[in-house]
């Protein structure tokens, strides 16, 4: 029976740094496999949809625009994506990835939620 | 009816409604109830709030609607805050507030004191038996019974330096007690007060009846907007009364705003760290720790008291 | 007193809404003065059809849905469904992937019982253990993160094995984080068995015998608190454990301290599995092809989550989407036992008896459907099951 067990816990924390991440101010470095925003690379791309097939969300469509020239789109709906990276697991040719900087993905408009890879419009 | 008598009219408004009392008042409780929080915070290594979210809060509170729910006495509802803030404000006026001289009092103004500090609990029990809602009977039956249980030993805690001061008016016994620290002659009068003070504010382990997980916010449950406010600035203005009154009666008075402030800041210290460190206790256990230890440790110091007394006799 | 001499009854509601409670689940209490005569407990607010949609989804996509039943045990919800298909599918995941699987539960196991002894702090008003507890389980979520990419659902797994290594760097990291939390832990059980003032709050509060913990079905650290020797790490191994074996913690005291004890003890027990699979992580792949369309059966596959036996059933018809899953959840087999030992105690044990159980209602609000004595088959149509709906609430709101 003791009174006050956490005594010590409380004195070394009074005089140090709280352990808060003070986050919009002060950001840490994200770790290397952080799962953020999907990113496709299209030229290896052969257009199977495994991706969309597998994605447990409907947050992938592939898009086909020539099969002969091998043109494709990918639609990805971030709102919809749970980040669990199963598409960039079943891509066999490696086209995908899972961004570790674009992560802070909220935004106002909804036009931000529907990315079409490989249009000329992209980086919209 | 001369001049002299409308300038001491104004002064003694100016004192009642702005600085000591008042208004000034209102803000040290505000800010004692940050510094409180942040204290708090730093101890279990989180941030805290900034210096204005008291304010920030009562602010808002003020501007909400108040939702006055259906069943209840809706006079009662709305005045029971009002008076329990008039209440710790009119107990503002017998304290050497804050290291001045107080400015009124009369002899047994120490006995008023402690039963207008005493009137917050007793409006919140009420405000909680007012309505319906079974947290709030369950908090205001609570308080109360908190109320019954510590209420002796508090007193009796606090009179023990106004014996040796032979005087029952505040502004004598800080008079008797300026420089002599009772906090040495009287230990566990000192030590019930403190934890009698924690009860009356309701701050952990002695929150019982306002435990968070039980009983969401006890007899405050159904209370919104103006009504919340003014019974967090009540609280915030009792904290500072009582802060004062234990550092004038046992660490050797509070006579400059300095002292004032130092004193009352270590108190407040240790009163957050009994916050941090004790787990909050059951009903039954605060009542049993009243009556078990705190009333006999009481005794035990009176006994001390009227020993010494007579021996010096 | 009313006329009949009968004491009109006082309930105070705990829930759907009540800051005990994270989730929400309807406890009403019938209390008198401050003695609990009587709990009436009602589940099913969070229930989400889980079990349902999955049978319109594919294998794949199902291991997602079914990782989502539970926030806390994610990684183990979906190691019980994967190690359950994969024997369906007959298929042999490599060793070094079951070791991974392994580890990552014990640190979702370390990361749930240290939020599960914050919580328990925070019922009981311990705020500052709460805190610290919780700033402590910020290592053990940094890890997951560094490891997976994510700190709450993992998705570690795959069907056919995991999709992270654990490479020299992640080692370090997890040896660097373990050695940090022994530390840590150790103090944290001195202050939950030697605390005063939190003794007066756990010891001798909702004691539970070990008779009453068989009877009432308990599983995990609830009944091994009690002394019940169960735990499926031990009893049916699975994965690696029948090479690194768990040991049981036990107590034969059945009250508040001895749960606290029990989960705390099991973290060292945890941060000795890893290091010791850490030690002799046997190389080799990640994963293995497994077909996309299961060999029609069904199977049952036990698992031991944080919280007690997570058991699932897994019926496939052959297809590539699944037949009938059926996932029992520990927290519905404890939750008798708090219902029958709330009685008598005190309206302030209240969330803590809850909390000592670790409860998790969402995982727990399965749908039962009780025909007893009817008899009566019935099949709906989606219209009819519609207009049903429409009809009962119409019916009870007249």
């Amino acid at each position: 029976m003791k009174f006050g067990t956490m005594l010590g816990d409380l004195t070394i924390s009074l005089f140090s740094q709280p352990s808060t991440e003070r986050y919009p101010f002060e950001r840490s470095e994200a770790p290397e496999r952080l799962r953020g925003m999907l990113i496709w690379h299209p030229e290896d791309c052969i257009g199977c949809g495994l991706c969309a097939k597998d994605c447990p969300a409907g947050a992938l469509d592939v898009i086909v625009l020539d099969k002969e020239s091998k043109k494709y789109q990918l639609r990805y709906y971030p709102d919809r994506c749970t980040f669990c990276a199963q598409c960039v697991y079943s891509c066999r040719q490696g086209c995908l990835e899972m961004s570790n900087e674009i992560w802070e993905l909220a935004a106002l408009d909804r036009s931000m939620f529907d990315i079409i890879f490989g249009d000329c419009l992209e980086n919209g | 009816m001369g001049s002299t008598t409308i300038k001491d009219v104004l002064l003694s408004l100016i004192a009642l409604l702005i600085f000591p009392g008042g208004l000034f008042l209102l803000f040290v409780g505000l800010a004692y109830e940050w510094i409180d929080r942040k204290l708090l915070a730093r101890m279990q290594n989180r941030v805290g709030p900034r210096w204005f979210q008291p304010l920030a809060d009562t602010i808002k509170l003020l501007a909400k609607e108040e939702v006055v729910p259906d069943a209840v006495d809706a006079s009662l509802f709305i005045g029971l805050p009002i008076v329990a803030l008039a209440g710790v404000l009119t107990a503002a006026i017998y304290m050497p507030f804050p290291g001045l001289p107080p400015v009124g009092s009369f002899p047994g103004d120490l006995i008023v004191t402690v039963f207008l500090l005493s009137l917050v609990t007793i409006c919140l029990g009420l405000a909680g038996a007012n309505t319906l809602d079974r947290f709030s009977l369950v908090g205001a039956t609570r308080a109360l019974t908190q109320l019954f249980a510590y209420e002796a030993p508090f007193l009796l805690a606090l009179l023990g330096p106004a014996f040796v001061a032979g005087s029952w008016e505040i502004s004598e016994i800080i008079g008797y007690t300026d420089g002599r620290w009772l906090l040495i002659t009287q230990p566990f009068g000192f030590i019930v007060a403190v934890i009698g003070l924690i009860g009356k504010l309701e701050i952990p382990p002695l929150d019982a009846p306002e435990a968070e997980t039980e009983i969401v916010a006890g007899a405050l449950t159904e209370y919104s907007g103006r009504g919340l406010a003014l019974f967090r600035l009540g609280k915030g203005v009792a904290l500072v009364l009582g802060l004062t009154l234990i550092a004038a009666f046992y660490l050797g008075g509070v006579a400059t705003p300095l002292l004032f402030l130092a004193k009352t800041l270590v108190l407040l210290l240790v009163i957050v760290g009994i916050h941090a460190l004790f787990t909050r206790l059951r009903i039954d256990q605060t009542v049993g720790l009243w009556w078990r230890y705190g009333t006999l440790l009481v005794l035990v110091q009176w006994l001390g008291i009227i020993i010494w007394q007579g021996v010096m006799i | 007193m009313s006329e009949v001499g009968k004491r009109e009854t006082f309930t105070i509601p705990i829930g759907p809404q009540h800051p005990a409670l994270k989730e929400p689940e309807h406890f009403l209490i019938s209390v008198d003065g401050e003695i609990v005569t009587d709990v009436v407990v009602r589940l099913g607010y969070a229930h989400r059809g889980i079990e349902k949609a999955v049978e319109s989804r594919t294998w794949v996509q199902s291991l997602y849905m079914l990782e989502r039943i539970c926030g806390i045990c994610s990684h183990i919800h979906a190691m019980a469904f994967c190690l359950g298909v994969e024997q369906l599918a007959g298929v042999e995941i490599p060793p070094r992937a079951q070791a991974i699987r392994v580890i990552v539960a014990e640190i979702e196991r370390i990361h749930s019982h240290l939020l599960w002894l914050g919580v328990s702090a925070h019922e009981a008003g311990f705020d500052t253990l709460f805190m610290y507890s919780w700033r402590d389980r910020e290592k053990i979520m940094d890890l997951l993160e560094g490891l997976s990419g994510n700190r709450v659902n993992y998705s570690v797994n795959v069907l056919g094995g995991v999709k992270y290594d654990i490479d020299g760097a992640q080692e370090t990291a997890i040896r660097e984080a373990i050695s940090f939390l022994e530390e840590r832990t150790r103090h944290y059980l001195e202050v939950v068995t030697k605390d005063a003032l939190f003794l007066q709050r756990t010891r001798g509060i909702g004691v539970m015998t070990r008779s009453q913990a068989e009877v009432l079905g308990t599983v995990g650290p609830t009944a091994r608190a009690s002394n019940v020797y169960r735990d499926i790490r031990v009893e049916a191994p699975y994965a690696v454990y029948d090479k690194y074996p768990a040991r049981i913690i036990l107590d034969n005291r059945g009250d508040l301290e001895a749960r606290f004890f029990v989960r705390i003890t099991e973290l060292f027990e945890s941060y000795r599995l890893i290091m010791e699979i850490l030690e002799t992580l046997p190389d080799g792949d990640l994963s293995t092809r497994i077909p996309r369309r299961i060999n029609a059966g069904e199977t049952v596959s036990r698992v031991e989550a944080p919280r007690g036996e997570l058991f699932y059933f897994i019926k496939s018809n052959g297809s590539d989407i699944p037949e009938r899953i059926r996932a029992r959840t520990p927290t519905i087999c404890n939750m008798m036992s708090v219902v029958k030992l709330l009685v008598g105690h005190q309206l302030a044990d209240v969330p803590m008896m809850l909390a000592g159980i670790d409860p998790c209602f969402s995982c727990n609000d399965r749908m039962v459907v009780l025909n007893r004595g009817r008899n009566k088959e019935r099949l709906l149509t989606w219209e009819a099951l519609r207009q049903y709906g429409i009809d009962y609430y119409k019916r009870r709101s007249a």
